[in-house]
């Protein structure tokens, strides 16, 4: 028999929970440089996803996928005449949600939250079912269509175990990416927006480092200075559990009531 | 993804933009969210374990509430359980990026993820189904009522977790409203109703009184099926447009509609209760064809609808409930 096969049912010991770990991308700091985006291929030796233009702007990546987990936006806005250019530019990264939906959807347990509290995915249990896929609010999870299972963002556990910083924290050169406690995360954003505000930058603010009606915090949260849907960010995300139990009860009650119906036609039927 | 996947998908998310974004107010036209990858294996399972659950509901309310009379009728409906539940593995296991990995579905049990539930219920349900739909041909004794007593719970939840499932996603179209459970059960009640009529209609097994029995229970699943649709389409409005208006819309109005809903019921008020064979025959294959159409164009309106990205920019905008971050 196939070793592999067994090893997926064995459960050794959980490792011990670590302080919750995360990144902090502070946007403003970023300049495009995507040496995240070139470390993190490189560290986790993941493929090139083709030599192609999108001919947009300055960002030929377009979007996260299986194989590419940092993924730099370029937002380019002009105002009327055209004359006052603003860019905007986001290191773009599994959010690493404190709950999340794509752990939720897993069918397998693959994806679990690991000791440092981030989202990982299992490979070895994978089996490619692709609820992650369509669960992720942000986009993030893909399906691979070579090996056939679902890859993101491990927040390099690899790394991090050795007590060593994820390859893109530690390659950019603007600290626009910061890795660390998320406790000590937040605290520091916070007190980059308040500088922020005091130099009169008023439209910056945190996404994602506190949680927010229906959505978790989020491990991995940013500093933006627009609205999310120009960073293609979900204004508010929804978590497709929230309503799980209502979804269950509806579609159980319903079921029910057409069974009693059925049980009584025959009854009525009956000889 | 490959680089023509991923030119696909940008190609398509700038084409179908029914209702442009505010200026600025987009990133590109790019989709906030990935396709699902669930495809027509999904759509026939759907369809198949539906009226496999259906069947098998309606063959264990016949045998406690029935009485004797019913033996026939429960014996067919069994077998077309049985028939109809046989090709739903092997289209879950094709579906998978890793088919040979299937059984990793039973490594944990985990009722927060709807599809981890329904492998354990078609685990529970196919082992019951398999004895009953087998029971007359093999020459031992089951405790057949105990059998499908205990088959019944992983029943019902086949016929209601399909809905839920794809409800419990980012996916505008399927999570929007909370009606996809309900609908989809009630046209999985619907089409094994009408996959009886045609078996009856080809092999008369049912007489006068399981015919009227059926007639009343079809005709009531129909009504809840119309009801269910209605309020899913009015509520999803906006976020219902890959269904009514998009690549699947003929097929959801001709197929899901038409053929599902509207002309089984012109049929049957034109026959009235003594309908001949021809018109059961027509009924229930185009009942059963509508159905088909329904949860076909459902799964695959789900992939226009996660592409949609005003549709999912209109479903995350921030309200009380539910704020966001943004703080202007």
């Amino acid at each position: 028999m196939n070793p592999e096969i067994l090893d997926v049912w064995k459960r050794p010991l959980a490792p011990e929970p670590r302080e919750e770990m995360g990144f902090f991308t502070d946007t403003t700091l970023c300049i495009g440089c995507k040496a995240c985006e070139v470390a993190c291929k490189q560290w986790n030796q993941l493929p090139a996803d083709g030599f192609q233009w999108t001919g947009m702007s300055y960002d030929n990546t377009a979007m996260l996928n299986s194989v590419t987990w940092r993924h730099v936006a370029f937002v380019e806005q002009f105002d009327g005449d055209g004359r006052q250019p603003r860019w905007l530019m986001m290191s773009d990264v599994c959010k690493h949600c404190v709950q999340a939906p794509c752990q939720e959807a897993c069918p397998t347990g693959s994806l679990i939250y690991n000791e440092f509290g981030d989202v990982y995915v299992q490979e070895d249990v994978c089996n490619g079912c692709a609820y992650c896929v369509a669960a992720c609010p942000f986009g993030v999870l893909d399906r691979n269509a070579e090996d056939g299972r679902a890859h993101k963002c491990t927040l390099c556990y690899d790394r991090q175990k050795d007590g060593m910083t994820p390859a893109c924290a530690k390659s950019c050169p603007t600290e626009s990416i910061q890795f660390g406690p998320v406790s000590e995360l937040r605290e520091r954003a916070e007190r980059r927006v308040a500088e922020l505000h005091a130099r009169g930058e008023t439209d910056a603010y945190l996404y994602g480092a506190e949680p927010s009606g229906e959505y978790s915090a989020l491990n991995a949260f940013f500093l933006l200075k627009d609205h999310p849907n120009v960073y293609n960010l979900p204004e508010a995300p929804r978590r497709p559990s929230a309503h799980l139990k209502k979804n269950y009860l509806a579609s159980f009650a319903v079921t029910l009531a057409m069974a009693a119906v059925s049980a009584i036609c025959f009854a009525r039927k009956a000889r | 993804m490959t680089a023509e996947q991923l030119t696909e998908t940008a190609a398509l998310a700038l084409v179908r933009r029914s209702e442009p974004a505010a200026a600025g107010q987009d990133y590109y036209g790019l989709p906030m969210l990935k396709r699902p990858l669930w495809g027509w294996e999904i759509a026939l399972y759907f369809f198949g374990e539906g009226i496999s659950s259906g069947a098998y509901v309606l063959a264990t309310a016949a045998d406690f509430f029935g009485g004797p009379g019913y033996r026939r009728f429960i014996r067919v409906a069994r077998i077309l359980s049985l028939a109809t539940m046989m090709p739903c593995p092997p289209l879950l296991i094709a579906d998978l990026g890793r088919p040979e990995r299937f059984i990793h579905m039973l490594r944990v049990f985990k009722p927060s993820s709807p599809m981890n539930l329904g492998a354990w219920a078609l685990m529970g349900f196919g082992i019951p189904v398999t004895l009953l739909g087998v029971a007359p041909w093999v020459g031992v004794r089951l405790p057949v009522r105990l059998i499908s007593l205990l088959g019944l719970p992983p029943a019902l939840i086949m016929m209601s977790y399909p809905g839920v499932l794809l409800s419990t996603t980012s996916v505008p179209l399927w999570m929007h409203t909370r009606m996809l459970g309900a609908l989809l059960a009630s046209s999985s009640m619907v089409t094994s109703a009408a996959a009886l009529a045609l078996v009856s209609a080809i092999h008369p097994f049912m007489d006068q009184r399981a015919r009227e029995a059926m007639r009343q229970i079809e005709k009531s699943a129909h009504i809840c099926e119309a009801v269910t649709m209605a309020a899913f389409l009015i509520r999803g409005r906006r976020v219902a447009t890959p269904l009514t208006r998009g690549r699947q819309s003929r097929l959801f109005w001709y197929g899901a509609v038409g053929c599902g809903l509207v002309l089984p019921w012109l049929i049957n008020r034109a026959q009235g209760k003594k309908a001949g064979r021809g018109s059961t025959i027509a009924s229930a294959l185009l009942t059963l064809a509508g159905g088909l159409a329904l949860k076909w164009s459902i799964v695959h309106a789900g992939h226009e609808s996660a592409l949609d990205g005003d549709a999912n920019r209109c479903v995350t905008r921030a309200t009380e409930a539910n704020p966001g971050w943004m703080r202007h």
